[in-house]
């Protein structure tokens, strides 16, 4: 069991790497695309998140983080980010009841987050402005799979886990 | 001795003295040096080279002491010198792709005296693939506003301010789907509406819509803004028609804009704060 001290430690740490990963992101990558798509690295810190921390803690996480994207990013419409976020979290809970923590859960995750943030992004465009169901489905595909190899961030997830955990 | 000369000291100081004419008009009229001269040279030359070189040694060690510190000084001197040499010469370079943006800007603020430009630097392009959107370095602070248009240098149409912080904006650009311009075909006057698309904006294209029956688009024509309403400034060239295409029910038809601007590529841009309305 943590103390308070330890827990505020541990999320600050989560949260500088969050910050540390957007930058390097932004640096490294920059507007490079790769099969048409930009990869896209805060559903993938989610994930990251989610399937290392307990359910409640990380749903804190992702309605922070959410909100943290929706303020800086540009989003569709307001609120995109925190809402799905949100509601990822929440579904990482049967996730957790069916796969073991390891690399295989947290690539579940990876595709669940960013299937709930482009629900919302599709349903938004088919309602504003009619947009054809195939190219949306098309961008969702490149862009869960072009995003995936950011995974590589994970192990640093992954010690600060272990590091406050052991 | 003094009977010698009493004898013969007449005949010797003439003889020494014709000797002496003689060298002084072989001297004169010679090329080289005189004989005399000339010998005394050579045997004496060996001797003042090393006495030259011994010298020399001995001044340039004595400058060597008693400039040391000198040089030191001018090294640092010089050196600061090539740092400012340097930055100059970045500064130039900078100053020349400025130049030739602000030459190219000349060109439309010479055809639109009612513009009021505000220069700004683009800060990031969009990270999302949902959407296509500039932020800006410049915001209230030098007077943007919301629905300011935005051009880059040779005056195209790059996007319309959407968001504006004190010192930041959000611009969206021609492709994005919330992107919505009236537009005019600047070959046959006809009236349409440039508008983001969502299948299209992934190709970094444009739709031109609510075009009239009797439209008559050809490929490579220019579209421009069209300022009906006051909210935008007019003559701003959008893009080019691309291709005409069938909406998907088949009752009107609309073309594929191709804008003139490759957003991947633009840094800097300018935001037309004021412009005159044209009835």
């Amino acid at each position: 069991m943590l103390t308070r001290r330890e827990l505020a430690v541990k999320w600050a740490a989560y949260a500088l790497c969050t910050l540390l990963l957007m930058f390097l992101r932004a640096l490294l990558l920059g507007n490079t695309q790769f099969w048409g798509v930009l990869p896209f690295l805060p559903p993938v810190i989610l994930a990251c998140v989610a399937s290392l921390e307990d359910s409640l803690p990380a749903t804190v996480f992702a309605l922070a983080f959410g909100v943290y994207c929706d303020l800086l990013l540009q989003a569709p419409f307001p609120c995109l980010y925190t809402v799905s976020f949100t509601l990822a979290a929440l579904a990482a809970l049967l996730s957790k009841s069916v796969l073991q923590q390891g690399f295989v859960r947290v690539l579940a995750l990876v595709f669940l987050t960013f299937l709930i943030v482009n629900v919302f992004n599709m349903l938004f465009f088919a309602a504003h402005s009619g947009a054809a169901l195939l190219p949306m489905l098309s961008l969702c595909v490149r862009e869960t799979l072009v995003s995936c190899p950011l995974l590589v961030c994970y192990p640093l997830f992954l010690l600060i886990h272990r590091f406050f955990t052991v | 001795m003094k009977e010698f000369f009493e004898k013969y000291g007449l005949r010797i100081l003439a003889i020494a003295a014709a000797a002496a004419v003689a060298l002084s008009l072989l001297s004169f009229f010679a090329s080289t040096s005189s004989l005399l001269h000339n010998a005394i040279g050579i045997i004496t030359s060996p001797f003042r080279s090393a006495v030259s070189a011994v010298e020399t040694w001995v001044e340039d060690r004595q400058r060597y002491y008693a400039d040391y510190a000198e040089l030191l000084e001018e090294n640092a001197a010089l050196k600061q010198e090539l740092a400012e040499l340097r930055q100059n010469e970045r500064q130039a370079l900078r100053d020349r792709e400025e130049n030739a943006l602000l030459r190219e800007l000349l060109k439309l603020q010479e055809q639109r005296r009612d513009f009021v430009f505000e220069s700004a630097m683009i800060l990031e392009h969009s990270s999302s693939n949902w959407t296509s959107t500039l932020t800006l370095n410049r915001g209230t602070n030098c007077g943007i506003a919301v629905k300011d248009c935005v051009v880059s240098a040779e005056g195209y149409l790059v996007g319309v301010v959407s968001e504006v912080g004190y010192n930041w904006a959000t611009v969206l650009t021609v492709i994005d789907t919330d992107t919505e311009l009236g537009a005019l075909v600047f070959r046959t006057s006809e009236v349409a509406v440039a508008e983001g698309d969502f299948a299209l904006m992934n190709e970094g294209r444009l739709k031109l819509s609510y075009l009239p029956e009797s439209a008559s688009l050809l490929s490579g024509d220019y579209i421009v803004t069209s300022g009906l309403g006051g909210y935008y400034p007019s003559n701003l060239v959008i893009g080019t028609v691309e291709s005409v295409k069938v909406d998907d029910d088949g009752l009107a038809q609309y073309a594929v804009i191709a804008p003139m601007v490759d957003f991947d590529t633009l840094t800097e841009i300018f935001v037309i704060k004021d412009f005159t309305v044209i009835d």
